[in-house]
């Protein structure tokens, strides 16, 4: 029931998004003015066309990025606004507009994916590689809270065209974007989406807990690095080419996993892009439409559906896997104390 | 009061200590002040000791008068407000990760305000406005976490977490509003991050009075505080409503961050971390530390000015532009980040 439902919001998000707007183009005539001459022509195969695929790959992207922290860090509310990845690569894209220096376009998603990775990097490394899953996310605040007061202190600084630049692309934006944009992000697509594959049977080791990991022969703690770096290379150029589209990578992985509770990581990964894909698809509408000439910001409709249906479906998730068994791992720590006491006995 | 005069001896020695650390810190609390008086750009400090002593040129005189001291006096009480409302916040909810931040307390503070300013209800005119709809946002933040985090507030960090993401569902909602008003931008970016420039007498005619009030209200609360920090039961046997205490100490620290978010905006950490130094340096008694949160709450934001102004100047300098001015809000948040990052890795490490 539940994917038919998603399927059928997608695709009437995917008319509204070809035919609705200025001029309006019926749906009937929809696959005529593919391609056609003439401005309805134009205005839908060269504006409408490529946010719709930018859309789609978006927030693929973020899903998967999400479902790839959340499974690697054990935590489900271990996502890419948490642990400073999102404002690390949105700092990385907003200083040089600021600090006045020209980089070229092609530069741009290397300096997002710098910025994510310093912030993902320091997260990890200051929570002691996510030993402690709650303590990965205390710390991640931290880190997003320094990344975002840094962020700030350059929108102090920016005057006020450049400000209204900045908060647009800060709220993540999908307007007047182009097939430059979205071919852009193929290359980078070709290398995460080889590394996703590798990763898949990775992480489903990592879900077991550390130590049975390291008994499997898993090294955790590069494992997590690299789950970062693929994440790392899966969200930067989304956002340097969208700009963070929050929230995104907390709400798809969970509702992937609500459409199967049972699914391994690989099911949960696939359907996790999925979700996300449609989530950003169906989020645009509303931020093309909404304050119809003014377009509002993507990320904006995203941040305030996105979080609360998220925990929600958190919460819902989480009172089953008490009794079914391992849905969402919840805090698992160190579970053997049994040592301790062990040896204590052995002493004596 | 009557138990240090039954008990002679050690606890006289006990209340001495506190009394000592208490003068030292007043005498800091001066010594910042000073910094901050002396420190930034237009006046050197011998025109500043000049109008201090009654002389100087008009202009010097109008820069340390108008535009000083109400900045300085503003930082102070700003400060001493966000450390109450976190001591308070800490010990009603007996968790030491509740700040005003965290809580949603502060970004719900900040959402009414800008609704407020965006939609045209207040604006300097009206300042009053501005404050009543940040305490009205408080409040909205607060009960927006309790209805998430429910009945199992139990673990202290899962709230936390919690609190982030009201925090982020209502950053959502004040990037909405100033859509709706773009022209507001440039000046509330400054509120966002905390920042005391440009504080004149208006502001702190309003802030002290508020101030004073719920500050004078939460010391009164400080005797069930103290026993709510020892648990529910204890509490309870002891004769107090718990619930009612607990709620009546929530009004204060919502009121107390409103008050202060309203003058200087978010100032990041302040009040999460500032409570945890009162309770290391005067210990548990609320009665002694709740003064103390409001000394050091005072210090702390009052020095991070001076830095702040110290360091913009530097910056300025080295970078060779004209107009740089790092906001208060940011140094608090970097280093009240890096201190959250120390003791997350702390308590990994103790697990």
């Amino acid at each position: 029931m539940a994917p038919l439902c998603l399927g059928a919001a997608a695709l009437a998000s995917a008319v509204c998004a070809l035919s609705l707007g200025t001029p309006y183009v019926p749906p009937a005539r929809l696959p005529a003015t593919l391609g056609a001459d003439g401005l309805a022509g134009l205005v839908v195969t060269e504006l409408r066309l490529p946010r719709l695929v930018l859309a789609l790959i978006a927030g693929a992207c973020l899903g998967a990025a999400g479902l790839v922290l959340q499974e690697a860090l054990r935590n489900p509310l271990a996502v890419p606004e948490m642990l400073g990845v999102s404002s690390g690569a949105a700092l990385g894209v907003a200083a040089p507009l600021v600090l006045a220096l020209t980089v070229p376009l092609g530069l741009q998603p290397f300096l997002a994916l710098a910025g994510a990775a310093l912030g993902g990097l320091l997260t990890l490394v200051a929570a002691g590689f996510g030993r402690s899953p709650s303590a990965v996310l205390l710390t991640g605040a931290a880190v997003a809270a320094a990344l975002q007061a840094g962020l700030l202190v350059l929108m102090v600084m920016a005057d006020q065209l450049d400000l209204q630049l900045i908060y647009r692309y800060l709220l993540g934006s999908l307007s007047a974007r182009t097939w430059d944009d979205v071919t852009g992000l193929l290359p980078w697509l070709a290398v995460a989406v080889p590394a996703l594959v590798l990763c898949v049977p990775v992480l489903g080791v990592l879900r077991l807990g550390d130590d049975d990991a390291r008994a499997l022969g898993v090294r955790v703690e590069r494992a997590r690095v690299a789950a970062l770096g693929i994440a790392v290379v899966l969200i930067a150029p989304v956002v340097a080419v969208c700009g963070p589209v929050a929230w995104v990578g907390f709400l798809a992985p969970h509702l992937a996993r609500r459409l199967r509770p049972d699914g391994g990581a690989a099911g949960w990964l696939v359907r996790s892009a999925v979700c996300g894909a449609i989530v950003v698809l169906c989020a645009d509408q509303p931020a093309r439409l909404a304050l119809a000439p003014v377009e509002t910001p993507v990320g904006a409709w995203t941040a305030l559906v996105g979080v609360p249906v998220g925990v929600v479906l958190l919460k819902r998730g989480r009172r089953p896997a008490r009794n079914r068994g391992p849905l969402a791992p919840p805090v698992p720590g160190t579970p053997p104390d049994l040592p301790a006491p062990v040896l204590r006995k052995a002493e004596r | 009061m009557t138990l240090i005069e039954t008990v002679p001896g050690p606890a006289r020695r006990a209340l001495r200590a506190p009394g000592v650390r208490m003068a030292c810190l007043a005498l800091l609390v001066a010594a910042v002040a000073c910094a901050d008086l002396f420190a930034g750009r237009g006046v050197t400090p011998e025109g500043v000791r000049e109008v201090l002593l009654g002389g100087g040129d008009p202009t010097a005189e109008h820069i340390v008068l108008q535009l000083r001291l109400p900045r300085l006096l503003v930082a102070l009480v700003a400060g001493a407000c966000l450390g109450v409302a976190g001591l308070v916040l800490q010990s009603a909810l007996r968790n030491p990760l509740a700040g005003p931040e965290v809580t949603g307390v502060t970004p719900g503070a900040v959402l009414g305000a800008v609704a407020a300013t965006g939609l045209g209800l207040a604006g300097w005119e009206s300042p009053t406005a501005v404050v009543v709809a940040a305490c009205l946002g408080g409040f909205a933040g607060a009960g927006l976490l309790w209805l998430l985090a429910g009945r199992e507030a139990g673990d202290p960090e899962q709230t936390a977490v919690y609190g982030v993401l009201v925090s982020a569902v209502l950053a959502g909602l004040t990037a909405v509003v100033l859509l709706v008003a773009p022209g507001e931008l440039g000046s509330v970016v400054q509120w966002l991050i905390g920042s005391t420039e440009g504080r004149v007498w208006q502001h702190w005619n309003l802030l002290w009075p508020w101030a004073a009030f719920w500050g004078a209200a939460a010391w009164l609360l400080a005797g069930p505080l103290t026993l709510l920090r020892c648990g529910d039961e204890q509490a309870s046997a002891a004769g107090l409503a718990t619930g009612r205490g607990r709620g009546a100490a929530l009004v204060c620290a919502v009121a107390l961050t409103a008050g202060a978010v309203s003058a200087v905006g978010a100032l990041g950490f302040v009040g999460l971390l500032v409570p945890h130094l009162a309770l290391a340096v005067f210990g548990a008694d609320l009665r002694i530390t709740l003064p103390g949160a409001a000394l050091l709450g005072a210090t702390v934001v009052c020095g991070a000015d001076a830095a702040a102004q110290l360091l913009s100047r530097l910056l300025a300098t080295a970078l060779e532009a004209d107009r740089l001015t790092l906001p208060v809000g940011a140094l608090t948040t970097f280093v009240g980040a890096g201190l959250l990052m120390a003791v997350a890795r702390r308590r990994a490490d103790e697990r």
